[in-house]
């Protein structure tokens, strides 16, 4: 420690009850800084993770394309005839019809962590008299199971059970409850194609969005696809999840080279997902560094008045040899200490604050306690912005301790 | 030799109405005397003092000390300049109270970082010997009665042997007993270790045991 960091010290600690009060309030600040933000990212994941549970972060399907507008074409010759006649987008193809050969493209991407394809097609649904309309989907239940968690939602049968037999369908509890049939009933599926087909229901599935219980119904793919007599490789969409949902877009981009199937990123489709956890973000980090400014704002008060308190010390310090630099270090290493040592302390406090808000309980939906996310990135964050503004509050007191004028103090 | 030379110093009192405090002074003292500025309150006698301490750098003219012309330095120059040649003793002893005596003595020699901690401390030690402080150094400098801080101050005016001491009524708030003890300590710094000491004063009696008296009256020299 050299003379002036000594100096600095003793005037600090030679004032306890002022320097504590500075240290807390940069403890406080910067807790709350990573209480706030360690909350809001637990939400964002939160509400994420439920979105990703009906959801796949990147979707391949066969998207019907605009009308190529030929009429503003140039014609070959000047005595070309134009004619244009009842022009229509036409989906020449439906759905993708080599899955099999498009995942194996797939495989050399190493952030895919699942893919699992699907049929979905709308169909009637009777029992008796009763009709319904229901999405149906063919599933690959295994790999479905492993990208949605989708047996956690069955609250009768199993998954696998739709693999057992080729006419085996589960419903969602609203479209069972229409439909007025249970487990083990059998029901007719109608198709747009007028084909009929017999089959028996073995469970029954609720996710909580009342919306897909009331017309969901899942059979297995294969199913689907005599059904429809479709090819064994066909499917309407191709699910995939990797490892980071932020890489979504990136790692489109990349499967779009291999197909010509339109690849979406699930930021496309669900921009007020992304939009929300950016807005809670921006809250979050904009009301806990006005905690921290304010705590800023403190220490420059105290520092001030340390400053007021020791003039006669800093002109006496001058007189002996002590240069303008010398005094602004004097001063400021006593607001650095208050900032490490108020970051150090705020870290940790705000450490067991957030582990504290995480046992808080909070039932409602899939959550069980207050949703929290910790990561090294907000504490790190916390601690320098910490520094950064307990460092330009004591540098303005500091620098004017350093302009003070020996001579007028000493005369009197 | 020279150990501070005044050349023609003219200065004015800007605030609240310009007022010119000292008028076309100059003077020489000589290595090792023992110097006191007299004159009556408003003579411009502190004022003078404080020119020549260098913390005051408003003035036209020249001073040069121990050979070096101070008036062309900058404001970090002149603190490292001060720290080196220039010990202060003040009325009121000006002590950094929280510290304790010894590092209030030895502040100045950490600051010009020129000799290793043991030897300034060493030194020191002899400083609180000669001035009869002994067994004090680790109290605060708050914790001493007023004689003794007073003796502290001198102590660390002398710690990085100066060429010149400057006192502004060194013995203004002391006793007798104590204002004899600082004066036979500056008598005896002069006389053996060559260095010149400048105090202003009011005292007569101390002024009259100087080598010399500087007498100043509305601004001039008498």
């Amino acid at each position: 420690m050299n003379t002036n960091q000594k100096i600095g010290t003793t005037f600090l600690t030679s004032r306890m009850r002022q320097f504590s009060v500075a240290v807390l309030s940069v403890t406080f600040g910067i807790s709350m800084y990573i209480c706030m933000n360690s909350f809001m990212s637990g939400v964002n994941n939160e509400q994420t993770k439920m979105a990703f549970t009906a959801m796949p972060h990147i979707n391949i399907y066969n998207e019907l394309k605009t009308a190529p507008n030929y009429a503003s074409d140039n014609p070959a010759t000047n005595s070309t005839i134009r004619m244009v006649s009842n022009e229509r987008s036409i989906n020449y193809t439906e759905g993708i019809r080599n899955v099999d050969g498009l995942r194996e493209g797939l495989e050399n991407i190493s952030q895919i962590s699942s893919i699992a394809a699907q049929l979905n097609q709308n169909v009637f649904l009777r029992n008796g008299v009763s009709k319904e309309s229901a999405s149906l989907s063919g599933i690959e239940p295994i790999m479905e199971d492993q990208m949605f968690n989708t047996s956690q939602y069955l609250i009768e049968g199993k998954l696998e059970d739709l693999n057992q037999r080729s006419n085996a369908i589960i419903l969602g509890t609203g479209l069972a409850q229409k439909i007025g049939a249970g487990t083990g009933d059998n029901i007719t599926v109608s198709t747009s194609d007028g084909v009929d087909k017999s089959f028996k229901i073995v469970g029954l599935i609720e996710t909580g969005a009342a919306g897909a219980d009331r017309s969901r119904a899942i059979v297995s793919i294969q199913t689907a696809r005599q059904l429809f007599s479709k090819n064994r490789s066909y499917a309407t969409d191709l699910m995939i999840n990797i490892d980071d949902f932020d890489e979504a877009v990136e790692v489109a981009e990349q499967i779009s080279q291999l197909t010509t199937y339109k690849v979406e990123p699930w930021q496309e489709g669900n921009g007020q997902l992304d939009s929300a956890n950016l807005l809670r973000n921006i809250i979050a980090i904009s009301v806990s560094l006005a905690i921290i400014i304010v705590a800023g704002f403190g220490i420059y008060n105290i520092m001030n008045m340390t400053v007021n308190e020791k003039m006669k010390e800093i002109a006496i310090l001058k007189a002996i040899g002590f240069n303008g630099n010398d005094v602004i270090e004097i001063f400021l290493i006593q607001s650095v200490i208050i900032g490490f040592l108020g970051g150090i302390t705020g870290l940790v406090l705000g450490h067991i604050m957030i582990s504290i808000i995480d046992q808080i309980p909070f039932q409602i939906g899939p959550m069980e306690s207050l949703p929290v996310s910790i990561s090294p990135y907000d504490y790190i964050l916390a601690f320098l912005f910490g520094i950064i503004i307990t460092f330009l509050a004591g540098f303005l007191p500091a620098r004017s301790a350093s302009k003070v004028d020996p001579v007028a103090i000493l005369r009197g | 030799m020279k150990a501070l030379s005044v050349n023609h110093i003219d200065k004015h009192f800007h605030e609240p109405v310009d007022f010119h405090v000292l008028k076309d002074i100059s003077f020489d003292i000589d290595r090792g005397e023992f110097v006191s500025i007299i004159g009556k309150s408003g003579s411009g006698k502190s004022t003078l003092l404080y020119l020549l301490s260098t913390l005051d750098t408003d003035y036209e003219g020249s001073i040069q000390i121990a050979g070096e012309d101070v008036t062309k330095m900058s404001q970090n120059q002149l603190a490292r300049f001060r720290n080196e040649h220039i010990g202060f003793v003040f009325q009121f002893h000006f002590l950094i109270p929280d510290l304790s005596v010894l590092d209030n003595i030895t502040l100045p020699a950490q600051k010009l970082g020129k000799k290793p901690k043991e030897e300034i401390v060493h030194e020191a030690m002899e400083l609180i010997k000669l001035l009869d402080i002994e067994g004090q150094e680790s109290k605060k400098a708050s914790r001493i009665s007023g004689g003794q801080q007073q003796r502290v101050a001198i102590a660390r005016a002398l710690i990085n042997a100066p060429s010149i001491i400057m006192g502004d009524e060194p013995t203004g708030n002391l006793d007798t007993r104590n204002t004899q003890i600082v004066f036979d300590t500056f008598r005896q710094i002069a006389a053996e270790r060559g260095q010149t000491i400048i105090a202003v004063t009011h005292d007569e009696e101390f002024a009259n045991n100087c080598d010399r008296i500087i007498e100043l009256s509305d601004g001039y020299l008498v």
